[in-house]
């Protein structure tokens, strides 16, 4: 049987291509995922391993929580510097220095901030001692020694073209000052860290500049030889106060790629679903062929069955078959993934995200689950066919005519139509009632498997509706084809109805979310002008609130601070604020409670959480920090418009700041003064903020039209790769085609014979191409936008205030889902335009 | 199957043919076909020159592989000659590019096969007009109902081929090969998917659609009783034709088949 299934793989090698192409593009995706956040993580861990590589023991506060590192930058509560003497004293201890870091933003010669893409900015104090710094060293000059000294990474020195002796400027959390450049540092091969940019001080400085005097975030230990890392990690925690740890080396490190690993997990995943589409579209190309192929070998498995072979080796050899496309899609998949991750590196190098040196990590669990899952696709989508063609009667092959084709049962029309009726009125209960994300996810899929059914009959009700001219026209031909062969043409275009409907759901939603974002900026902002950090800067300087509030021509400034800390478990976001001035920048759009009863102990919180938490005004909430641990706080009260600036959990900036080390605003919000020209207002204040070039002021209408521009560049990266699930679908339109082609040799034969010329063969052939396209295009645009409502309405909590349908991106979907069907026929039917006229002729295959 | 078909009597147009009546529909001059080349050539046609007279009904016989289907196909355009000449009436196939053959094929000739070749997912109507809608022509109406009605399928016009008997499916093939008024019928062993007396009924209506109707038809078979229908009957053996029987009676055709080993 084996042989036979290799044989029928190797007949037709198009065929074979086009059927692994379909599987290769999901596996590829899953097994490139991979690879790429594998070699992530595995470049982090060298990184974090060369730089801890001196270091033996670490002394640190303790965490209440491992916090999510993108929302705290790993920030914990700095400890007084004191702790370090107390350490040095500890037996075996050959050198202990304390560390803080924080927010530093070296300025350009140009004036312009050197800002990293996705890269932290950050100043920190180097090491007197050599070996503490690990792999980090001074490339040039020397290390910083007084309060004028500064040493950056060599990535930014060669970037900005800095030279020793340079006059450099550098903002801080609190103000911008001007150094000397004294040296640069590089990190063993690296020349920066994840292309991080460095600003490098004294210990008495960074405490300065960094806002810690007198404390250190944690404190470098190295052992005595013949001291070992986890027998001084005891000894030291002896001597440290309560609420301070000390960790070895190691565990630091591998905390810090643990950290790394889990804020890459959440673009694995996203990419992984991604990728699931792809393969789901996949899996019903796949299915469709093996259905036409058992359709058009029916005859040899008849004559085989005749011969003989069992049931079971009938089955058996058709699984086989998929099983061996399976595999070759998985390694095919698996080469194909290297290849990409390692060109998505070279493109976000492009882009400058700086990445560290290594080689691509081909982990062992990419290898079996790019194989598992080439396999497992292929195999459960053939299962169907490869029953039927068990189910074949040995008689058939003494037949002469092949039997009728059963249609699809009056049991399978009541239920389908049935299931889709369940579906579409989930569907609309979703859109109506809002926050329904999981229901609306089973609505989404009911409704799919209702078209599953029905999908033979959608397609003989368009073969009818364009069953129309002149009878012999190709329009009729091509209706009769797709009529007769309503299940194939079905089963091809619910690929195409997968990749549209998700591309779809995603247009519809990016349309609503846009509209919201309008809608609450011209609903809830009273604030003339917005502060806030340029490219993707973490904050502004608290002083520039300083700078805003001496001026005569500003009336409110309200700064924004945001932190990450947790509620109930769940990762949150809390936000501090101005209260004086707050109602005169923004309407919360309080509900219960009041705004003026926000006060220092009191938080607001946003009507969705309040709900699910069941706390209202005068009840208890308790918010837990990672730097300070539980705090208790009473509910002022409850709003629902905070989307504006993000915000679910409202508090006074002096509960913020007793919690939260950074004091970065995230945003400033002011009012002019009365009197003050609105045109002249914004220039004036990029005037007065001209010492921090990393502020961008802005109008309302900037911040709406910045925000409409960041959704559609979301959604162009989102729809480009749901579009690769959509060139999967074209390659089973291509595939069904070919193989009926094929099929229908005889019957394109008899048309050249009795006269038809090739152009009009190709024509019957786009045609049928076509209307597959339309029949997908319709049926997926239509539960693109149903399941694209229900999700908008889902978001409701987001911040998805309103649901917009772009008409006119639908229309271009349709448009060219009909152009792709065009093009998809141009390999088949040029086949199918030059078949000879003579097979027709041949007697009876 | 060959050797029931009684011999027909030939109908009203067994009177002497006029000089006009004998103009040739179709000609071969000295047509050689050879297919591959060196030590696999095969010689499917030897220098063969045949006339097909207008209005006259030609049976081309002889044992498998003696090229009566490759002189069929080359008459009818479906294939080229090595070398040679095919004229129909004054066109030489041989000056035609593929897309000219094609509509020669449409405008000029007609086929029925052996295996019906019906588009399923058409009706017998729309099977019929096929070729003229190809054309993008309007089938003269009269003329269609002549056939249909010749044909005795009139009341199955708007059944699909499945829903009709292979007789039917075999008159319905010859109907669309009249359609267009072709100068020449081609058929294919049209009997040999049918069962007697559908075969009979058959070769009654082919006999009845050149005396009747006028039309010129070559039909390539193997069955002497079906080459007893013709008016003529050409024996090939290994490309070259070597008897001819004008009105032959059935027990001639199966001594010269005899003889020839078919």
């Amino acid at each position: 049987m084996l042989r036979l299934s290799l044989r029928n793989l190797l007949v037709n090698k198009l065929r074979l291509l086009l059927t692994l192409s379909a599987v290769t593009v999901g596996v590829s995706f899953v097994s490139g995922t991979y690879v790429l956040s594998d070699t992530m993580v595995k470049a982090f861990d060298e990184l974090f391993t060369g730089l801890t590589s001196g270091t033996d023991v670490v002394v640190r506060a303790e965490a209440a929580y491992d916090a999510d590192i993108t929302t705290t930058g790993g920030q914990l509560r700095p400890l007084d510097e004191q702790v370090v003497d107390d350490v040095r004293r500890v037996p075996g201890v050959a050198g202990a220095e304390g560390t803080v870091a924080g927010f530093a933003l070296i300025v350009g010669p140009d004036g312009e901030p050197i800002q990293p893409k996705g890269a932290p900015t950050f100043g920190t104090n180097l090491h007197a001692d050599r070996a503490l710094s690990g792999a980090g060293r001074i490339r040039e000059g020397r290390l910083p020694a007084g309060p004028d000294d500064l040493v950056v990474d060599a990535t930014t020195a060669e970037k900005a073209g800095f030279r020793l002796g340079d006059r450099v400027d550098v903002i801080f959390e609190q103000g911008r000052r001007t150094f000397t450049l004294v040296g640069t540092v590089g990190f063993g091969d690296n020349d920066s860290i994840l292309g991080a940019t460095l600003a490098g001080f004294d210990l008495h400085t960074a405490q300065l500049v960094l806002g810690k005097p007198g404390q250190v975030d944690e404190v470098d230990v190295r052992a005595e030889p013949g001291v070992g890392a986890a027998e001084l990690r005891s000894r030291i925690a002896e001597v440290l106060p309560a609420g301070t740890e000390a960790v070895t080396g190691e565990q630091a490190a591998d905390e810090g790629v643990e950290q790394t690993r889990e804020a890459l997990g959440i673009f694995t995943t996203v990419l992984l679903v991604f990728a699931g589409v792809a393969l789901l579209v996949g899996s019903f190309v796949i299915w469709n062929t093996f259905n036409v192929l058992v359709a058009q070998r029916r005859r040899t498995v008849a004559l085989m069955r005749a011969v003989g072979a069992t049931r079971r080796q009938v089955l058996g050899g058709v699984l086989v078959e998929a099983a061996l496309v399976g595999l070759v899609a998985g390694l095919l998949g698996l080469v194909v993934g290297v290849g990409l991750a390692a060109a998505i590196r070279s493109l976000l190098t492009l882009v400058d995200v700086e990445l560290p040196t290594t080689s691509p990590a081909v982990e062992p669990r990419t290898v079996v689950v790019a194989l598992a899952v080439g396999l497992g696709v292929t195999i459960v989508a053939a299962l169907l066919p490869a029953w039927v063609a068990a189910r074949v009667s040995p008689m058939e092959a003494l037949r002469e005519t092949p039997a009728p084709t059963r249609g699809s049962g009056r049991v399978r029309h009541t239920a389908g139509w049935a299931v889709l009726a369940v579906g579409t009125a989930l569907l609309a209960w979703c859109a109506v009632q809002g926050n329904q994300r999981w229901w609306t996810v089973v609505a989404t899929g009911t409704t799919f498997l209702g078209l599953v059914f029905v999908g033979p009959m959608l397609a003989r009700g368009l073969s009818r509706l364009t069953d129309r001219g002149r009878p012999g026209s190709p329009w009729r031909m091509a209706s009769g084809n797709v009529r007769r062969g309503s299940r194939r043409a079905a089963a091809t275009a619910l690929a195409l109805t997968i990749g549209l409907a998700v591309v779809v759901a995603v247009a519809v939603t990016a349309a609503s979310l846009k509209d919201s974002v309008t809608e609450a900026v011209e609903g809830g902002n009273r604030s003339d002008l917005i502060l806030e950090p340029a490219g993707l800067g973490p904050g502004i300087s608290s002083s520039v609130a300083d700078v805003l509030r001496e001026r005569d021509d500003v009336g409110a400034v309200v700064e924004m601070r945001e932190w990450g800390a947790q509620v109930d478990g769940d990762g949150v976001l809390v936000t501090g604020v101005d209260t004086v001035g707050l109602d005169r920048v923004i309407d919360l759009g309080v509900e219960s409670g009041s705004l003026t009863a926000l006060r220092p102990g009191r938080i607001l919180v946003g009507s969705t959480d309040a709900e699910r938490l069941g706390v209202g005004p005068g009840d208890e909430l308790t918010v837990t920090f990672t730097e300070t641990g539980p705090q208790r706080f009473e509910v002022a009260g409850t709003f629902d418009k905070g989307s504006l600036v993000n915000a679910t959990y409202v508090i006074t900036l002096p509960d913020y700041d007793a919690n939260v080390t950074s004091r970065l605003d995230a945003a400033i919000l002011m009012t002019s003064a009365p009197g003050v020209d609105p045109d002249e207002a914004k220039a004036a204040i990029e005037r007065a903020v001209r010492d921090y070039p990393n502020v961008t002021v802005s109008t309302p209408e900037d911040v709406t039209r910045d925000a409409r521009a960041s959704v559609d560049q979301l959604l162009g990266i989102v729809t480009a790769l749901l579009l690769l699930a959509v060139v999967v679908a074209v390659l089973g339109i291509v595939n069904t085609l070919a193989l009926s082609v094929l099929e229908r040799t005889r019957e394109l034969g008899l048309l050249r014979a009795i006269g038809a010329t090739p152009p009009q063969v190709r024509a019957l052939v786009r045609r049928e191409s076509v209307l597959m396209a339309v029949l997908g295009a319709g049926t997926g645009v239509a539960l693109g936008v149903g399941a694209g409502v229900a999700l908008a309405r889902a978001l409701e909590a987001e911040g998805i205030t309103t649901v917009t349908l772009p008409a006119l991106t639908l229309v271009g979907y349709v448009v060219v889902a009909v152009l792709v069907g065009v093009l998809a026929a141009v390999g088949p039917a040029r086949r199918a335009g030059r078949v000879d006229p003579l097979v027709s002729l041949a007697g009876a295959e | 199957m060959t050797t029931s078909l009684p011999r027909p009597a030939h109908g009203i147009s067994g009177s002497p043919a006029t000089a006009d009546e004998r103009a040739y529909a179709a000609r071969a001059v000295h047509a050689r076909k050879v297919y591959g080349v060196g030590d696999t050539a095969v010689v499917a046609l030897d220098d063969l020159s045949l006339d097909i007279p207008s209005r006259q009904f030609t049976a081309i016989m002889g044992p498998s592989g003696s090229g009566k289907s490759t002189l069929m196909h080359c008459l009818a355009g479906l294939d080229v000659l090595t070398s040679g000449t095919v004229l129909i009436r004054d066109t030489d196939l041989a000056t035609l590019s593929d897309r000219e053959r094609t509509i020669l094929r449409r405008d000029r000739l007609g086929f029925v096969f052996q295996s019906f070749n019906l588009l399923p997912t058409l009706t017998a109507r729309e099977n019929i007009t096929l070729p003229a809608d190809l054309a993008g022509r309007r089938p003269d109406p009269e003329w269609f109902s002549t056939v249909v009605e010749r044909l005795d399928i009139a009341d199955r016009l708007a059944h699909r081929p499945s829903e009709l008997s292979g007789g039917q499916q075999q008159r319905v093939a010859v109907a669309r090969a009249l359609i267009n008024r072709p100068e020449l019928v081609f058929a294919d062993e049209p009997t040999g998917a049918l069962d007697t007396k559908a075969g009979t009924e058959l070769l009654t209506f082919l006999r009845a659609v050149v005396d009747q109707l006028g039309q010129t038809v070559v039909m390539v078979t193997h069955d002497p009783g079906a080459a007893a229908y013709a008016d003529r009957v050409v024996f090939l053996v290994d490309g070259a034709i070597v008897e001819t029987l004008d009105q032959p009676p059935r027990d001639a055709v199966l001594e010269v088949m005899g003889r020839l080993g078919g």
